[in-house]
């Protein structure tokens, strides 16, 4: 593992040069949350935030992406990426990154995600507030060993050591001011990566295998009846999830009425209309009820896509919990609630 | 494709659906090259008795007396398109329908609260009146939707709009969540469509669309008594622009 | 460590470097155009298009694979290829008009395209019917798909034991294929046809009631090889039946309809339960995805 060594006060030169290189986003303060927005000035970037409203999906796949622009000529694909640095992404995030990574390559490739993924460098940070409904320790989400380019880690007063994991990530070192890091200072930052636990308030009272195990077989459970009778099927726990990725696609012509786009758009499997298929005569919905929607979101989550990533959909960001309206999107009580039974 | 000849009309309302399309700026020009409006009383004078393709009606139905025009306008547009809120569905006018005894007229007009004009019932949808082939909600319209609506009409392309609420735009566009600001907000049953216009900018959403189809009205209510709100404020501010959907 | 489990750690090999250049041709959206070369109104709703691929290429399909059918600015569809990647140079589509783009796609003729991505998914197995005797129960449009299986077993009919297909509609008016069926009517040597209606017309001589009423009207051997493909209703009827008849679960496959937007496995409109219609079906061995809640 190659480390080095930032101090404190060569952070705002060094994205300063970044900005002026690149286009750098990073955690910005909007009014009491965070979000990733791009960086006008290093004054701006908050390392010290405790999560953002949306996850950094959404540089790779973004809310609305056009697919393919089409004209009486013709028409053309739209995948357009652009260079961009993500500056300061925390390991739950880069752990669900590398996840969306997997599914957008699993069986066809998807380059309109996976061209905007290769584009990006990632800045990795570790947690310095925990988010008040964030349980990534108990999805093993707290560390990471990869899926990031540079790694920092804020050692206090000193400055950061820097973790350098790929090409891209040794591509930025050209615009600090790095030294060679000392033994106390990898100590130290081993101790604030490995030494921590039991920062989250929330936690699952089991491993992650055992509930994903035990929620499969919970398929008739009362509790998605019990909670769903509160949810408004808005969909918010969806689109601020790290690891959601159901999309829509629609057709629109511009002002011209010839041309147009064929674009995707975030959609959420809660909202009610997400399985309904237009029949003859009428409609079908597969999802009818709001507690089928609503077990299929934590069924999902905890059991659906494990075969595919080896372990559950969920990095505990707490996003979906806080984003929740009616305040019952919160995994965590769920899970251990279905555990107890 | 064949220039469509489009006509504006306007029944009870303040006219303001009118106003937001005609300030479409640079882009109206571009839609005037796809359509020929022939009467549209916020921008021109002229007016017509001949056939139209898309007869464009603002206002809520609520003079007996206006079903004549209604039917005439009906008689001559191969499409008749209820647009606006007061259009679809009565909108914030359908409040009255709840008041008995309607005495604001006075304070509100004071000395011509007697004119003929005024005379009016329960504020209605155009469908009430008339068939209409499409609705579209807002408080004002949203343009872009508008556009959009419209232009898979003249495609004939069946419009669709969203059944899915506010927080699904207002997420993509990472608002902080009025909850969160210890506000309340509409958007979690509101009917989405307007691009989470409100909440972007700063207050709350107020249900101008009217609701999903299957709105959590019991959950709804149950969350803005938890922000505070007395039980009767809170229904009546369910029912602001859905008076005609919400019961009692 | 605090890692209760790893992810995707094998796995990484699957995101390859690719340059742009041929990302454009990797834009797994992008459809081909197709060239409409018959065009006929059936059913009371549906229409029937035979298309080729304007570049020349064919379609290469299995028997009941999919489809993304669109036109630009009204949207893309699912729809299940009716015909048999035997018969070359064409391939055949059934258009119900249903919603916006159906009906848009409905409204073409003969020398208009349509734009084609596919073929998506897995098709019925078609090894697994070889040597065996084969029954397909089709309800309604659900003859569409099942069409390119019944070609296949056609063309090459010395591969399969005996055929007996069952095709319910709604009523005679709503009976899809007429050729077809007054073809299987009379060519009894490769296909023995059975015809139901849910209601009669006075023109109508045939049978008259669901299409379970047709296992009465012949014996299906214990070890013949199943398929269905019909209204959500129609299956756990069908599958009640072919029970009685000691066919085993996994001797039965299914073709199943969901929402599908992308076709490739993303987007996940289609799914039941864990699994993606649109790239670990449409075609599932009933005994796979029987205990899926959401299967049926």
């Amino acid at each position: 593992m190659r480390l080095l060594f930032l101090q404190k006060e060569e952070l705002e030169p060094f994205v300063s040069r970044l900005i002026a290189w690149q286009e750098v986003v990073g955690p910005k303060a909007k009014k009491n949350r965070f979000v990733f927005d791009k960086l006008e000035s290093p004054a701006e970037l908050r390392l010290d935030y405790d999560t953002t409203i949306l996850p950094p999906k959404k540089y790779f796949f973004q809310p609305q992406q056009d697919l393919i622009r089409f004209s009486p000529e013709g028409f053309t694909g739209c995948i357009e990426p652009k260079p961009r640095i993500i500056f300061g992404v925390h390991p739950y995030d880069i752990k669900a990154i590398s996840m969306l990574d997997y599914l957008f390559s699993d069986g066809k490739k998807d380059w309109n995600y996976l061209a905007n993924r290769q584009a990006a460098t990632i800045v990795g940070i570790n947690v310095h507030q925990v988010f008040k409904t964030a349980f990534f320790e108990s999805m093993g989400a707290s560390i990471v060993t990869k899926g990031y380019d540079l790694f920092l880690t804020d050692i206090g007063e000193e400055g950061f050591v820097v973790e350098v994991a790929t090409d891209k990530g040794e591509a930025l070192l050209a615009y600090g001011h790095f030294t060679q890091v000392t033994p106390d200072q990898a100590q130290k930052r081993r101790k604030i990566l490995y030494g921590q636990s039991d920062r989250c308030s929330q936690k699952l009272f089991n491993l992650p295998e055992e509930v994903s195990e035990k929620v499969a077989l919970s398929f008739y459970h009362p509790i998605w009846e019990e909670m769903a009778s509160r949810c408004f099927s808005c969909g918010a726990c969806n689109l601020v999830c790290p690891t959601c990725y159901c999309f829509d696609v629609q057709d629109m012509w511009n002002l011209d009425q010839e041309s147009g786009i064929r674009f995707r758009t975030w959609d959420g499997c809660l909202t009610e209309d997400f399985a309904k298929v237009t029949v003859q005569g009428g409609t079908e919905n597969f999802r009818q009820d709001r507690s089928s929607r609503y077990r299929h979101r934590i069924m999902r989550k905890a059991v659906y896509l494990n075969s595919k990533l080896g372990g559950p959909a969920c990095v505990g960001c707490g996003r979906c919990a806080s984003a929740c309206p009616a305040d019952l999107a919160n995994p965590v009580p769920v899970l251990n609630k279905i555990m107890e039974g | 494709m064949k220039i469509p000849k489009v006509a504006f009309f306007d029944f009870t309302s303040c006219e303001g659906c009118q106003v937001e399309i005609a300030n479409f700026d640079q882009d109206l020009l571009k839609l005037l090259q796809v359509v020929e409006v022939v009467e549209f009383r916020e921008i021109m004078k002229e007016t017509c008795s001949e056939p139209l393709d898309i007869a464009f009606i603002e206002g809520s139905f609520s003079r007996e007396k206006d079903r004549e025009r209604l039917q005439k306008i009906r008689q001559r547009a191969n499409l008749v398109v209820a647009y606006g809120s007061c259009a679809a569905t009565g909108g914030i006018n359908a409040l009255k329908n709840h008041k008995p005894d309607y005495k604001y007229k006075v304070e509100v007009y004071g000395a011509d609260a007697t004119m003929p004009h005024l005379e009016t019932q329960k504020a209605l949808p155009i469908s009430a009146a008339i068939p209409v082939d499409l609705a579209i909600p807002g408080c004002p319209v949203n343009r872009q939707e508008f556009v959009r609506l419209v232009s898979d009409l003249l495609h004939g392309k069946a419009p669709t709009i969203p059944n899915y609420p506010v927080c699904m735009e207002c997420k993509k566009k990472e608002n902080i969540c009025r909850y969160e600001l210890q506000d309340t907000c509409l958007g979690v049953v509101a009917r989405a469509g307007c691009g989470a216009l409100c909440p972007s900018n700063g207050i709350p959403c107020e249900a101008c669309r009217g609701f999903v189809d299957n709105p959590n009205l019991d959950s709804l209510v149950e969350l803005l008594i938890k922000t505070g709100m007395q039980p009767a404020y809170a229904m009546a501010k369910a029912r602001m622009f859905t008076a005609n959907l919400v019961e009692e | 460590m605090n890692h209760p489990y790893s992810y995707a750690d094998d796995r990484e090999e699957k995101l390859i470097t690719t340059e742009g250049a041929e990302r454009e041709e990797e834009n797994i959206f992008l459809p081909k155009p197709a060239r409409v070369l018959q065009a006929q109104p059936m059913g009371r709703t549906e229409k029937y298009f035979r298309l080729a691929f304007s570049d020349g290429s064919s379609m290469g399909h299995q028997p009941g694979q999919i489809v993304e059918a669109s036109l630009f600015g009204y949207g893309e569809i699912p729809l299940g290829i009716a015909s048999s990647p035997t018969r070359e140079g064409y391939f055949d589509l059934l258009i119900r008009k249903a919603g916006r783009v159906s009906t848009a796609l409905w409204n073409l003729e003969i020398g208009d395209t349509m734009y084609i991505r596919g073929p998506l998914g897995k098709g019925f197995p078609v090894d697994e019917f070889k040597g065996h005797d084969v029954l397909i129960v089709a309800g309604g449009i659900g003859l569409c798909p099942t069409r390119s299986m019944i070609e296949y077993i056609e063309d090459r009919r010395e591969e399969f034991g005996h055929f007996t297909l069952f095709f319910g509609a709604r009523t005679p008016k709503d009976q899809l294929f007429p050729n077809d069926l007054a073809r299987w009517r009379e060519e009894i040597d490769w296909i023995e046809y059975h015809e139901t209606v849910d209601q009669g017309s006075p023109e109508w001589k045939g049978n008259v009631g669901v299409i379970t009423t047709l296992f009465a009207k012949t014996s299906i051997s214990k070890g013949c090889r199943v398929i269905i493909c019909g209204p959500p209703i129609m299956y756990k009827f069908v599958i009640k039946e072919l029970k009685k008849l000691g066919i085993p679960d996994a001797h039965i496959y299914v073709d199943l309809e969901r929402r599908m937007k992308c076709g490739v496995g993303k987007c996940g409109h289609c799914q039941i339960n864990g699994l993606y219609v649109c790239t670990d079906g449409p075609v599932f061995n009933y005994a796979r995805i029987k205990n899926l809640e959401e299967a049926f």
